[in-house]
Order: structure tokens, then sequence, then C-alpha cells
């Protein structure tokens, strides 16, 4: 059985440990591609030497992903990252021989011979760790939503610009067949103006077996899962996967399939640039249980120029038969989209769509079928292109992420927010503006 | 009880129907028929400050979701004279009251929190203090972080008092953090001469994050510390 845990790796040192890893990564070769393209950019044919943090759920399809990528010679594992040791194991045992375990990600960021890494943490820990991977000069690869407050993707789309480096958000649906169906359709007027869109997505949640806290399980280190979070003892109910329900560490189904929903909206609206926007959410939040995020929810966004509404709702208004989705109502009827266009098609007239003459085309990169390889492929086409700017680029991936952010932010304050996306602050609400920031745990920060 | 918000100048339930629409009462119905509908009774006369509130934790305390979920909804209403019960039910050990009391006492700071509500803020805010010096450090850890979001200049020097409490200090500089103004600033300026080495740090960080010069202890953020139990696999590669 590989990466088995032994008696004497429990002491070992800094040093040691930092030379059996230089050891075995120059024992297997590993080169950083950018030493064989122009100083800055990766060679045109050049394999990139990739890391993954964070292994599981999501993290272990990023792992089979770059598995098939290294098969196809395109990339080479490197390193693997987790808190917890039990996955980080399976994850070793996976990639085979080769690969370093790490559990803190710091270890990853110092290896030269690094080009990229691929995060998948719970959402708390997205920004600090892509700011950090930015400033030591890797791509990275982020896991949606890209951040837990406005200020974190800020910093992340700074980071990603003073260090010239390529962040793809994990919003597959750019890169999805289904999606760009759909997007070509809707931008060519396939049911004329959309006024609005509306979302269906079925209940977040309630913690029916509340329990006290307890020790952490053996091989999770806590004090690294909470990372930026303020410290508290562990309790069962925050983890493996149950991130997703406490508002400060997941958000709900609003920043889950929401970030994947609004990012396919927007682009599928041509929206990108409309920024600003009020939003007004209610909710109905738990009556027990650790998780707090709102059981239903009703979140309405309204733009301005042009003028169209963007609902999120918990049930919502269920129009097509999957778990969720969003309809485009425009003058002359509606589009449904149900998923975000990645696992289920799209709808029949959007993919029989025929583009007018004289209308307007999509772009997308349809480099593979599966459309989690289709992302990779996209971001890693943003590198070897040096253009930097992959299909949900980190400036989109903030706006996504910010729209799901004040629509929890909404909920929370009870009221109405007038947000200005060029200022990027809520107008005329000095407690709002203070909570786009959360102070974090030194030194888990910025 | 607190005062009416802009818009809402009658009876507490008018207060009620306004201030929930976003809390979020269960499918379409009113703060003021929840509490109706489980015996409050507050009605448009306000009776004595203390029975609402005493009511309130009454229902806070039972066990059954459906009296306690709708009071910890309804709690944005009662304000500053809620706070002290609330605080002691937040140190309570049956974790279920306890949880109650915390959601009860955000929803509280932030709809005190709403512009134009300054005088209510202020007097949840003075409220609060007593739960710096007061509780467990679970319990102030807590009321730490509802000063983050609703905390002036004045709780400012209670704040800095926790800088020194090893297992609230970290807290305590994020409250800080948060707080605007020039005092919050020589505040931690203050601790950062006074702070044990390994705390400087996280000082020097807020300094620098405000604007301010501060020689030496670099920042620490990206430097490895946490080693794993994970061997390198001795199989084939994939």
């Amino acid at each position: 059985m590989a990466g088995l845990k032994t008696g004497p790796s429990r002491f070992v040192t800094r040093r040691t440990f930092l030379r059996n890893s230089a050891l075995a990564a120059a024992a297997i070769g590993l080169t950083p591609s950018g030493v064989l393209g122009a100083p800055g950019r990766t060679g045109a044919n050049a394999r990139l030497v990739v890391a993954n943090i964070g292994v599981g759920g999501m993290g272990m399809t990023h792992v089979f992903n770059m598995l098939r990528f290294q098969q196809e010679g395109k990339v080479q594992i490197a390193a693997v990252c987790d808190v917890d040791d039990n996955r980080l194991e399976a994850a070793v045992e996976n990639v085979g021989a080769g690969v370093i375990p790490y559990r803190d990600y710091r270890y990853v960021l110092e290896r030269k011979d690094i080009d990229a890494v691929l995060i998948a943490t719970p959402d708390h820990w997205h920004a600090v760790q892509t700011v950090h991977a930015c400033e030591t000069g890797k791509h990275v690869y982020v896991e949606k939503p890209a951040s837990v407050t406005v200020r974190e993707g800020q910093a992340m789309v700074t980071a990603a610009r003073a260090n010239r480096v390529a962040v793809q958000v994990g919003a597959q649906a750019r890169t999805a067949k289904g999606a760009w169906q759909t997007c070509r359709a809707i931008r060519n007027r396939i049911v004329g103006k959309v006024n609005r869109v509306s979302c269906w997505h079925y209940a977040n949640p309630v913690d029916e077996k509340p329990v006290s806290d307890s020790p952490p399980p053996d091989g999770l280190d806590w004090d690294m899962w909470l990372g930026p979070l303020p410290w508290r003892p562990h309790n069962g109910r925050y983890q493996p996967a149950n991130f997703r329900w406490l508002l400060e560490s997941g958000g709900g189904q609003i920043r889950d399939r929401g970030a994947h929903q609004f990012s396919t909206i927007l682009w599928c609206m041509n929206a990108d640039h409309q920024t600003s926007f009020t939003v007004e959410a209610s909710g109905r939040p738990p009556t027990r249980g650790l998780w707090d995020c709102p059981i239903d929810m009703n979140v309405v966004y309204r733009f301005r120029n042009p003028d169209w509404t963007l609902e999120w709702g918990q049930p919502g208004n269920k129009v097509g038969q999957t778990e969720f989705g969003n309809v485009f109502w425009g003058e002359h009827g509606h589009l449904i989209l149900e998923w975000e266009g990645g696992y289920r098609p799209a709808n029949p007239e959007a993919i029989h769509f025929q583009l007018p003459p004289g209308g307007q085309e999509v772009y997308r990169t349809d480099e593979y079928e599966d459309f989690n390889m289709n992302h990779k492929a996209d971001w890693f086409k943003a590198i070897r292109e040096g253009h930097l700017r992959p299909a949900v680029d980190i400036e989109i991936g903030h706006r996504t992420a910010t729209l799901c952010n004040l629509g929890n932010l909404s909920y929370l304050l009870g009221r109405r927010l007038a947000w200005d996306g060029e200022k990027q602050e809520v107008i005329g609400d000095p407690a709002a503006n203070r909570l786009l920031a959360r102070p974090q745990r030194y030194p888990y920060v910025l | 009880m607190t005062l009416p918000p802009t818009g809402c100048l009658h009876a507490p339930s008018a207060i009620l129907m306004c201030s929930d629409r976003h809390r979020g009462a269960s499918r379409g119905s009113t703060c003021a028929e929840l509490i109706s509908a489980t015996g409050t009774g507050l009605g448009a006369t306000l009776a004595p400050a203390s029975e609402p509130v005493n009511d309130l934790v009454r229902r806070l305390r039972s066990p059954d979701e459906q009296i306690n979920g709708p009071a910890c909804q309804a709690a944005v209403a009662y304000g500053a004279p809620a706070v002290r019960p609330l605080l002691a039910l937040l140190a309570e050990p049956d974790f279920e009251l306890s949880r109650r009391a915390k959601r009860a006492l955000y929803a509280m700071v932030r709809y005190a929190g709403r512009p134009g509500a300054n005088n209510e803020a202020r007097d949840l805010e003075i409220e609060l203090l007593g739960g710096l010096s007061t509780g467990t450090n679970a319990s102030r850890r807590h009321v730490l972080w509802l000063f983050s979001e609703i905390g002036s200049a004045r709780a400012v020097p209670s704040i800095s008092a926790l800088l020194s409490v090893a297992e609230l200090r970290e807290d305590a500089r994020c409250a800080l953090m948060r707080i605007p103004g020039r005092r919050s600033t020589r505040a931690l300026r203050a601790a950062f001469a006074a702070a044990p080495e390994d705390f400087k740090y996280a000082l020097a960080d807020s300094l620098r994050q405000r604007g301010e010069k501060v020689d030496g202890y670099p920042s620490q953020k990206r430097l490895p510390t946490r080693q794993t139990t994970v061997t390198p696999s001795l199989g084939k590669a994939k």
C-alpha cells in the first residue's frame, strides 16, 4: 500500500523533510516548464509541473483530471497536499510514485520546480492560498466560489495581475458545451430581449444531528483546517464536506451552485461589465444545529442599463426537471438551462439553434468533451499562449462571487443593499461595508 | 424596548412586521404573527421592558423548535434590554441554547447596524460591553466578533484589555481590525509594544494593514510549519 504512515516520519525535522522533498523532486527530474520557454512563459510544448492542494471531494476530480493530462504528457503531478492525512494518503496512492505529500501548502509554494497549483479546499481558504500562490509565481486553478468576502476577491485579482499569472476559477460552465449552446442562443435573441432570469434550487440541509464539540479525528490538523477562521474547538458537523452549510466557510448553495449559475448567466447575458446592482434577500434560518445557512432563500438582484432582474430561489420556481437550473425569460418566450449546462445537455431549442445572418458567435475552448477537462485545458492554453486570461479569469470569478456574497450579506443584515461596482462598496451603509472584509487569524492572512 | 425604525413609529408589532421582512419569518408570516401564535402577546401596548424580555428568554429556553425558533427570529426587536439575558444564555453549557442566543445576538447587532439607527447601535454596544468581562472564554470570543461588527471607539479599551489574554488575544486583534479610526490603531500599537514575542508578528501585520510602519517582525504568512505523517509512494508512477 502506498503512502503508509510510519512511526519515524512523525518526528522528521524540517531540514530532513525539505532535503527529502528536494531529493525526491530531483530523482524524478522535474524541471519547471518556464525553463523550456521564454522568460515568464512556458514553452509551447512544455509539460507543466503541477500540485493539487486539497484532495477531498472535488479535489480528487482534479487529481484524476491531472492524471489523464499526465498520461497525455501535458503535466507532471509533483505534489499533493491536504490537512487530513487520511485523504492525503488516498491521493498519494492514486497518483503513485514520484508525488510528494504535504500537509502545509506553503511547502508546495516553496518549490521552485512547480509551475501551477489546483486549489480545492473549503471556501474560506481559497483567497489566502490563491494570493500566496500568485506571490510565488504559480499559476492557479481555484475552485468556485473564488472568495468568501469582496475584499478577498479584490486581493486575488490584484495578486494575479501583479505577478503575471493565470488564475482560472472552477466554474466550468463557460467551457461546457451545453452552456455555450445556450449562451449563443440567448445572445442572438432566441427568446428576444431577456428581462428576467430565475434560478431554482432545492433547499439547504438542516443539521439534524447536532453533536457537542470533540477532539479532531486522527490525522486531521484542525488548526490548519480552520486556517483564517476564528479558532474554536472541533465539532464533527464541520467536516468532511459539511463546511458548505456554514455561512463563513461554505455560504450554502447560493455560493456553491449559485457560483456556477451566476457565472453562466452573466456570460449568456453578456453582462460581465454590469458590476453595479441592488440586492435584496430573505430566507428561513434553521432552528437547530451547527449549520446556519438559510433553509429556503430568495434573492433578487436588479441591474440597470440594460435593465434586467436575476432571481435566486430555494426552492424558487422550478420550471425544469432536474435538481437545479435557471430560466431566461424573454419577450418571445423562455429558455431553460438545467444544471449549468455542464453535466446536463442544453435545451434542444438551444442545441439546434442556427446563428442568424450577422449573428454573434461565442468563443469556447473545445479540446475535450468532458467539461472538467476542458476547463483545465482552457487554463493551460492561457498559460501556454501567455495571455493569462482563461475563460473564468479571476476578475470574472470575483464578480460572480460578489453576487453570491452580497446575497448572503443582504440575508444576514435583513436589508436591501445598493452595490457600487466601480467603488466596490455598499452605498450609504457603513455597517455593511465593514462586513466586506473579514479579519483573518494569523498567520493565515492575505 | 428599542426605538422603532424609520417608517414604523407605532406599536411593537409594527416594528416586527417591518424588521422581519428579510429576517426570514417562515413562509410569509410576520414576526408579529409568530409572536402572537406562540403566546407572547406583545400587542400594541408595550408591557414593562423586563417582562417581554423575560418571556423571550423563556421561549428561547424552550426545547420546542416551534417556540424557540420564532423567538430567535423575533429577538431583533428587543434591542439593548435583551442583551444581558442573552449574554447569560450564550455562556450556557447547553450548546443548542448557546447557539440560539448567539444567533439572536447577531441578528440584533445586524439590525441595529442599519443606516440611521445610531442611537440603537450605541445602546446595544454599551450593553454588550458587559459580555467582555463576564462569561466563559468561548462566550467572550463570540462577543468580540459581535463588536467587530458594531463596535466603535467606545469599545476599544475593553477589547484592548483582552489582547493580553492568551486565549482571546487573536479574536480581540481581529475585532479591533474592523473598528475604524485612530483609537483602535493606537490600541494595536500599544499592544505591540507590550506583547510577548510570539504575538508581535500578528500585531505587526495588523498595523501594516492600517498603513503603520513597523520595524522587524516580517510576515510569517508564507512560512511553512506543519508536517504530514504520510510518506511518498514507493510504487509505480501512474
